[in-house]
């Protein structure tokens, strides 16, 4: 049976394996199963950095209707990923560090970091920096949306802080309470 | 003297024992005896001893042994009277006689032994039987050399052979016969045979015909019978007279004629007496009883035996003698009829091998049929399952006694089962008992594993896999009654590959189930087949992978489970189908027959697993690429 790729009408080229049924089950072999899932993450991570998704939550395979449909589903060969599989996955991307379960003590909704925090936060530095907006104080949300898009664009407030807290250690960036919302002064930090 | 004439000379001179007839035994003999002649002092036989025999007396005198001797037929003697003695009067045997003409020959005593050269009724020569042609020897008693010793049949007593027509030598005989077995008064004519009747030379027509078939006397002009209607015997010169009665007693003119008696005797009084005058007279008397009674000198039938004899059996010395002598006869007899019995059952035994060997056959012939009705799993066909008994039909402990009994006599049966006590030592046994479990499963496996080879691709109804516990049943319901444990099983297993070709080894699965398979459904080559079979038909069901190696769902689960232990598979789950209008998982409404391979995103059985081979090995990413974005 010959798999095929498929490009989503987001424009995301989908794996072949994507179009094999036995993909959508969780394989009791444990060989398989890893395989499969570490395909799966890839895929997963891959479209939402497409996607610029950050979030990735049980129910999003439970019912369909979101941003994931495209991944989690596949109408073609009548197969959706099951949602004991999903969660398999999250659990398994959280070992990896390639997510994190946010807000955290709970396992159905994990922050994905289809780009580590580190790059987050050298990201973040950068477009301060190139923005001309080092030394000033930003609020969240002039980071988060600010009048030009930039990769930072979306970008969860928990990550944000992650990479603040990051940049911090190096000194690179200051978390500042201001009133009805918090501040971050960048600074350029000498490493 | 005038009773002389009952008495034959003879020379005493000779042992009595060579004076005896064949057939004559010498009983008792009695010394210092004295003869009366009627009722006088006979003076030449004063002092003599007296012998009893069966047939006859003698007296054999002391001093003139060769001259003074003489012999009595017994036949002679009507009655005896006993008299003991008195005083100076010693006991006395009196013998009355009658019939007197066996003292044919010389009155004067003469020194002729047995003085019948001129005639024939005493036998004294051979004689050729007309029947069967045996040459009597002589030296029978006169009654046994009437007949003949071969055959039995009388002698028709007539020097020159008369034929005779086969009815009349039939009527001859048996006059012959009732003449002479008439009772003792009329003895006197059976001694003399040749002069009594059965003249065939007259020529006289018979008074009457008697019917062959129904004995009815005819009037002699008839041809055939009255009654009957059958044809009579035409009348023939020779015919003798005819008498349809037991036979009356025919006239002998010795009985009433010749009263030569001299003495004063009275014709009915012919008498002589012994006298015992040194005892011994109760013992003689007794015997010389036992003699008349025996009365050896009629024809007897060959058949008869001496049982009469029996109460004369505890007197004295015979008697002892006698005893013994029936005694050794018994056991000899005993042993005999023990040894025939011996010969009769060791040929009567091949017999019974035989017979229950056809049994054994037959039990399990009849069996078959309904054995295979009671499979309701298997499919092998009837011809190869030849030794299962179904115990609805039979009596399994009768086939299991007598299959155990011929192996213990034995015998090697085909078919029977195998116990510990047939064999010596177990380790024998377990072999012994794993050839069998081999033709029990090979009768099944012989097929299966002919079919297995053409499985590829087609589809028979054989399997080269079955379950422990289903061989044991089965194996079990094969033995009957003589059952094998489960711990017995497994230790037989082990041996099995060596006498089944192809070999049966067992197999233990991840669940527990252990089966017994034949190399073709080993894990790897299962796992071979099946992956070649996806790759070539597609994502399979468990229940069409069953149906293609025609085992049962369970088993072909257990297989498929271990093909994807080894990672060869993977699974489809069908619940993760998304149906049109329900979107929840695993909620498929439509439920079809799972035989359907056609419609690949069409409709699945509700939580049915398909099975493609691993497409996750090996896979290369073929998606997106991943990029850093900046």
């Amino acid at each position: 049976m010959a798999l095929s790729t498929h490009t989503t009408s987001t424009g995301y080229l989908l794996p072949s394996i994507h179009s094999a049924p036995p993909f959508f089950t969780q394989q009791p072999n444990p060989t398989t199963l890893s395989i499969a899932t570490e395909q799966w993450i890839r895929l997963i991570l891959g479209y939402a950095r497409h996607r610029k998704l950050f979030f990735l939550r049980v129910e999003d395979a439970e019912t369909p209707g979101n941003d994931w449909d495209e991944v989690l589903r596949n109408e073609r060969i009548n197969r959706k990923l099951l949602p004991t599989y999903l969660s398999y996955i999250l659990d398994t991307m959280v070992k990896k560090n390639l997510a994190a379960y946010e807000p955290p003590k709970q396992t159905r909704a994990v922050l994905l970091h289809w780009r580590l925090p580190e790059e987050w936060a050298e990201a973040l530095h950068e477009w301060a920096t190139s923005t001309g907006q080092l030394n000033s104080i930003l609020t969240f949300y002039d980071i988060t949306d600010p009048p030009l898009e930039s990769s930072l664009t979306g970008i969860p407030i928990p990550l944000l802080r992650k990479a603040i807290a990051i940049l911090a250690k190096t000194n690179r960036a200051q978390i500042i309470t201001i009133a009805d919302g918090e501040g971050v002064r960048f600074f350029t930090g000498n490493k | 003297m005038t009773l002389r004439r009952f008495t034959k000379s003879v020379d005493g001179s000779i042992p009595v024992q060579a004076l005896l007839y064949n057939d004559e035994d010498l009983f008792t003999s009695q010394d210092g005896v004295g003869i009366y002649d009627g009722t006088q002092k006979s003076p030449a036989h004063q002092s003599g001893v007296v012998y009893a025999t069966t047939h006859r007396l003698f007296y054999i005198d002391r001093q003139n042994e060769l001259t003074c001797s003489f012999v009595l037929d017994l036949s002679h003697i009507t009655q005896t009277e006993y008299y003991a003695g008195l005083f100076k009067s010693s006991a006395k045997v009196t013998l009355h006689l009658s019939g007197a003409n066996a003292s044919n020959g010389s009155v004067s005593s003469t020194p002729v032994v047995g003085s019948n050269d001129d005639t024939v009724e005493t036998g004294f020569e051979s004689w050729e039987c007309q029947v069967c042609a045996y040459r009597n020897p002589p030296g029978l008693s006169p009654a046994a050399a009437r007949i003949c010793g071969l055959c039995g049949v009388p002698r028709s007593s007539m020097p020159e052979p008369v034929k005779l027509s086969v009815p009349s030598s039939n009527k001859s005989i048996r006059q012959e016969i009732t003449s002479l077995s008439s009772s003792l008064p009329s003895s006197a004519t059976a001694s003399a045979p040749s002069v009594v009747s059965p003249r065939p030379v007259h020529v006289r027509k018979p008074s009457s015909i008697a019917c062959p078939a129904c004995t009815f006397l005819n009037h002699p002009s008839m041809r055939s019978c009255e009654i009957c209607g059958t044809d009579l015997p035409r009348i023939q010169v020779g015919q003798p007279e005819m008498k349809s009665a037991p036979a009356s007693r025919p006239t002998s003119p010795d009985t009433e004629s010749d009263d030569e008696d001299g003495d004063g005797q009275t014709p009915k009084t012919r008498m002589m007496k012994l006298s015992f005058r040194k005892g011994g007279d109760k013992a003689f008397y007794a015997v010389l009883k036992r003699s008349l009674q025996g009365k050896a000198w009629e024809i007897k039938h060959p058949s008869g035996t001496p049982s009469n004899d029996t109460e004369f059996n505890r007197s004295g010395i015979s008697g002892i003698i006698r005893t013994v002598e029936a005694s050794a006869q018994n056991r000899d007899t005993h042993m005999f009829n023990a040894f025939q019995d011996l010969e009769a059952l060791m040929v009567k035994a091949k017999d019974m091998v035989r017979l229950a060997a056809d049994l054994n056959e037959r039990l399990t012939a009849s069996s078959t049929i309904t054995s295979t009705a009671l499979d309701t799993s298997r499919d092998s066909p009837t011809s190869s399952v030849t030794t299962l008994i179904s115990p609805s039909h039979t009596e399994p402990e009768e086939a299991t006694f007598i299959r155990s009994s011929l192996s213990q006599l034995g015998l090697q049966m085909t078919n029977t089962p195998v116990t510990l006590d047939m064999m010596k030592d177990e380790r024998k046994w377990f072999e012994e008992l794993a050839k069998e479990l081999a033709g029990v499963l090979q009768g099944q496996g012989q097929s299966m594993s002919v079919g297995q080879k053409t499985t590829e691709g087609g589809m028979m109804k054989q399997r080269g896999i079955i379950a422990l516990d289903e061989a044991w049943g089965g194996w079990n319901r094969a033995r009957g009654v003589a059952l094998i444990p489960p711990s017995t099983f497994l230790q037989v297993l082990p041996h099995l590959p060596a006498y089944t070709t192809p070999p049966i080894t067992k197999r233990r699965f991840k669940s527990g189930l252990a089966v017994l398979h034949t190399p073709p459904y080993s894990s790897a080559a299962f796992a071979a087949r099946l992956c070649g079979l996806l790759t070539l038909v597609g994502p399979k069901t468990t229940t069409e992978i069953a149906e293609e190696e025609s085992m049962t769902v369970g088993l072909a689960g257990e297989m498929m489970g271990s093909v994807e232990e080894t990672g060869d598979i993977c699974r489809d789950d069908g619940s993760a189908a998304i149906r049109e209008g329900r979107e929840e998982r695993g909620e498929i409404e439509r439920v079809v027959g799972s035989g359907e391979q056609g419609l690949g995103e069409g409709m699945i059985v509700a939580g049915e697993v398909r099975w493609w081979p691993n497409l996750f090995l090996g896979y290369k990413w073929d998606g997106q690429l991943d990029y850093v974005s900046s």
